[in-house]
C-alpha cells in the first residue's frame, strides 16, 4: 500500500453536483488513489468461509449419498451425481413442496399488496396521533417470527380463541394447525406478519410525488380515486416491484414461521420447501437428499433474485425501482 | 429545498399558501376522511387484537386459554415470575443478548469500513461485490445449515477448536449472515454523505483510517445504528441456526420458547399462560429497539427507497 499522501483533490465537481447527479459520469467523484482495499478484508473473508464456501461444500454434498452414517466421514462417501435430485423429483414431494411454496408466497402477496398501499395512502398526510399509528402499523413486521407464530399457534389451536370466534359466528372452520386448512393459516399469518413492509416501501413511494403533482391534479379537479389510480400509483409501480421482488425472496426462504406454527414434522398439506429440506436433514437424516433440495430452492431463489439485481441500481445512490 | 423558503419572500403571503398550512394538506390530501378512518380504524384493529390477546392471555389461566377465552377470568401475573427458571428464559436470554449484541457491534463496525471502501473507491471487481451483498442476503439458510454445521465439526475435529454449542458458533454465523444487509445499508448511508469533508480532510494531510475514523464515523452514527440494529435482530430472532447449534446452557431465547411446544405434547393442557408470556417478553427488546429508533430504521428498512 501506498502511504503518499493523496497530493490533489480531483477536478471539483459542480456545485449542484449533489442534486439529481446526471447519469452521464456516475464514477466521477470514485477515486482509484490510495485505496484501503484492506479495510475488505476481514468482511470478505468472514463472507467466503461462512456463506460462500458452504454454499459450494452444500453443492458439493448434493451429489454425495450422505446420511447419519457417512456424515462423519463425508468427504469419502460415495460420490452419486445427479441421484438426489432424481430421487428428490421422482419420490419424495419435492415438486409439490416447491409449488406450495411458491403459490403460498405468491397469495401472501397479492394480499399484503393492497394493505400495505391502502395503510400508505391513509398516513401519507398528517392527522392527529399519526405517529402513533404509523408506529402502530410497524408492530406486527417488528416482532420476531418466533413470536409471531407462537402467538398465532395458540390462537389457532383446536377450541383456541380462533375456533370459539367462528363458532359465535355459527362456522365451523375445523383444524387450522393440521390437515387443508394450513395452507390458509400461513397465508394469514405471513400476511399479519409482512404487509407492513409493503406499507413502508410504499410510503417511500408516495413521498417522492412532487407537490406540484398534487397541485396540478387538485387545479384539474381530479376526484380522490381517480387522483389515486392515474397520478399517485403510477409512482408506486416502482416501489412495489421491488417490495414484491423482496417480499417473495423472504417467503420462500421463511423457515421460522412454519416451523414454529406447525412443528415438525410438519403437516403434509403445508410441508414448504425450508420444512421439507430441514426435515430431509434433521429427522430422516438423508443430508444428501436435504442438500439436494436447498439447491434446488437457491435455484428457485436465483429467478426473483436476478430480477431484482438487474432493477437495482448499484452505483448512485438510490436502488431500483423509485424512479 | 430552497425553492419552499421562498415562497413567502416572494409573494405577499396569504396565511393558507403557506406551507403546512391548512390548504396546502388539502392539496396533497388522498383519501376522504370518512374512508381514511375506516382504513386506519380496520388496520389498526387488524395489528392490535392479536397484541392485545398476548397480554391477555398472558395473565389468564392454561385451562382458559384452552377454552378459548379472549378475556381472562382472573388477573394473575404469576406466569411472569414462572418463566424465568421453568424454561430457562433468564439464561436464553442473557445468551440472545450476549450472541446479538456482540454481532450488532462488530458487524456495523465492519460493515463501515466495507461501505466505505466500496462507496468510495473504484477498483477492479466493485459492481460484482456490490451486487454480491445482495445476493447473499438471499441464500436460504436451509442450503447453509447442513455445511455450516460440518465445516463447524471439522474445526472441532481437525483444529481442535469446538465450536458447535458455545456462544461463538452462533456469533460466527449471524455476524457473517448480518454483513451483506448492514454492509448495503452503510453503502446507501454513506452515498448520501458529502465528499467535501473527506476532501478537506484529505488536504489536510489525514490517512485513509483517519478518514474513516474522524470523518465518516462522527458522521454515519444514523447509518451504524440502522445496521447495527438489523444484526441485533438477525441474531435475536434466528431459530434455524440456534435449534442445531446450541446445547442447553448456551440456547437462545428463541430455542427457549420453542420448549413449550415441544414439551406439552402429552396430553396435558400445555403452558398457554407462560408461553404468552415469554413471547411477550422476548419481543419487548425488539419492540422498543424499534420505536426508539423507529425514524432512523424505517429508513434503512427501506434502504435506498428514500431520498
Amino acid at each position: 500500500m501506498r502511504t503518499e499522501p493523496a497530493t490533489r483533490p480531483r477536478p471539483a465537481a459542480p456545485a449542484a453536483g449533489r442534486g439529481p447527479a446526471p447519469e452521464a459520469a456516475p464514477r466521477r467523484g470514485l477515486t482509484r488513489r490510495n485505496r484501503p482495499l484492506w479495510m475488505l478484508i476481514p468482511g470478505g473473508v468472514l463472507m467466503l468461509i461462512v456463506i460462500v464456501g458452504p454454499m459450494i461444500l452444500g453443492i458439493y454434498m448434493s451429489m454425495l449419498d450422505l446420511d447419519q452414517y457417512t456424515l462423519r466421514r463425508w468427504v469419502s462417501s460415495p460420490f452419486i451425481g445427479l441421484g438426489n435430485y432424481i430421487e428428490s423429483v421422482v419420490s419424495s414431494g419435492l415438486l409439490r413442496s416447491v409449488w406450495l411454496s411458491v403459490s403460498y408466497s405468491l397469495i401472501a402477496m397479492l394480499i399484503t399488496l393492497p394493505l400495505g398501499v391502502g395503510a400508505a395512502v391513509a398516513t401519507q398526510n398528517a392527522f392527529r396521533g399519526r405517529g402513533i399509528v404509523r408506529s402502530v402499523f410497524l408492530i406486527p413486521y417488528v416482532l420476531p417470527t418466533f413470536v409471531v407464530a407462537t402467538v398465532w399457534r395458540t390462537m389457532f389451536q383446536p377450541e383456541g380463541v380462533v375456533d370459539r370466534t367462528f363458532n359465535g359466528l355459527g362456522m365451523d372452520p375445523g383444524l387450522w394447525l393440521n390437515g387443508p386448512n394450513t395452507y390458509w393459516t400461513i397465508i394469514f399469518v405471513q400476511i399479519w406478519a409482512s404487509w407492513p413492509f409493503i406499507y413502508l416501501l410504499a410510503l417511500a413511494g408516495l413521498q417522492a410525488v412532487d407537490h406540484e403533482v398534487h397541485e396540478a391534479s387538485a387545479l384539474d379537479g381530479a376526484l380522490w380515486w381517480k387522483k389515486l389510480r392515474y397520478v399517485v400509483f403510477p409512482y408506486l409501480k416502482g416501489p412495489l416491484s421491488l417490495a414484491f421482488l423482496i417480499g417473495m425472496l423472504h417467503h420462500i426462504n421463511n423457515f421460522t414461521l412454519p416451523f414454529v406454527l406447525f412443528g415438525i414434522p410438519a403437516p403434509h398439506d403445508i410441508e414448504v420447501l425450508p420444512m421439507l429440506t430441514y426435515v430431509t436433514s434433521f429427522q430422516s437424516f438423508r443430508f444428501g437428499l436435504s442438500a439436494a433440495m436447498a439447491v434446488v430452492s437457491l435455484i428457485l431463489i436465483a429467478i426473483p433474485l436476478f430480477i431484482y439485481l438487474r432493477a437495482v441500481k448499484l452505483d448512485d445512490g438510490e436502488s431500483g425501482g423509485t424512479k | 429545498m430552497s425553492a419552499t423558503l421562498d415562497v413567502p419572500v416572494i409573494q405577499a403571503p396569504h396565511e393558507v399558501d403557506r406551507p403546512g398550512s391548512r390548504q396546502q394538506k388539502e392539496v396533497t390530501r388522498l383519501l376522504p376522511t370518512w374512508l381514511l378512518g375506516v382504513v386506519i380504524a380496520a388496520l389498526c384493529a387488524f395489528v392490535l387484537l392479536p397484541l392485545l390477546y398476548i397480554f391477555l392471555a398472558s395473565v389468564n389461566s392454561d385451562l382458559s386459554v384452552a377454552r378459548g377465552d379472549f378475556w381472562p377470568e382472573a388477573f394473575t401475573f404469576e406466569n411472569y415470575s414462572k418463566i424465568w427458571t421453568s424454561v430457562g428464559l433468564a439464561n436464553g436470554l442473557a445468551n440472545s443478548v450476549v450472541v446479538a449484541g456482540s454481532t450488532a457491534v462488530v458487524s456495523a463496525a465492519l460493515a463501515v469500513a466495507t461501505a466505505y471502501v466500496l462507496v468510495r473507491y473504484e477498483f477492479r471487481g466493485r459492481l460484482t461485490m456490490l451486487r454480491g451483498l445482495l445476493a447473499l442476503q438471499s441464500i436460504p439458510g436451509t442450503l447453509l445449515l447442513l455445511p455450516v454445521f460440518v465445516l463447524y465439526s471439522s474445526a472441532a475435529t481437525y483444529l481442535k477448536i469446538q465450536i458447535i454449542g458455545t456462544h461463538w458458533g452462533l456469533f460466527l454465523t449471524y455476524l457473517t449472515f448480518a454483513l451483506p444487509f448492514s454492509t448495503w445499508v452503510m453503502v446507501t448511508y454513506l452515498r448520501g454523505l458529502p465528499k467535501e469533508l473527506e476532501e478537506a480532510a484529505r488536504i489536510d494531510g489525514a490517512s485513509n483510517l483517519g478518514i474513516l475514523t474522524r470523518i465518516i464515523l462522527p458522521l454515519s452514527w444514523p447509518g451504524i445504528i440502522v445496521s447495527g440494529i438489523f444484526a441485533f435482530l438477525l441474531g435475536w430472532n434466528d431459530v434455524l441456526f440456534a435449534s442445531i447449534m446450541t446445547r442447553p446452557e448456551s440456547q437462545t431465547a428463541a430455542v427457549a420458547l420453542q420448549i413449550f411446544a415441544t414439551s406439552t405434547e402429552g396430553g396435558a393442557v400445555p403452558y398457554y399462560g407462560q408461553m404468552m408470556a415469554s413471547a411477550l417478553v422476548c419481543a419487548a427488546p425488539v419492540v422498543i429497539l424499534y420505536l426508539f429508533f423507529q425514524k432512523y430504521l424505517v429508513g434503512g428498512l427501506t434502504a435506498g427507497g428514500v431520498k
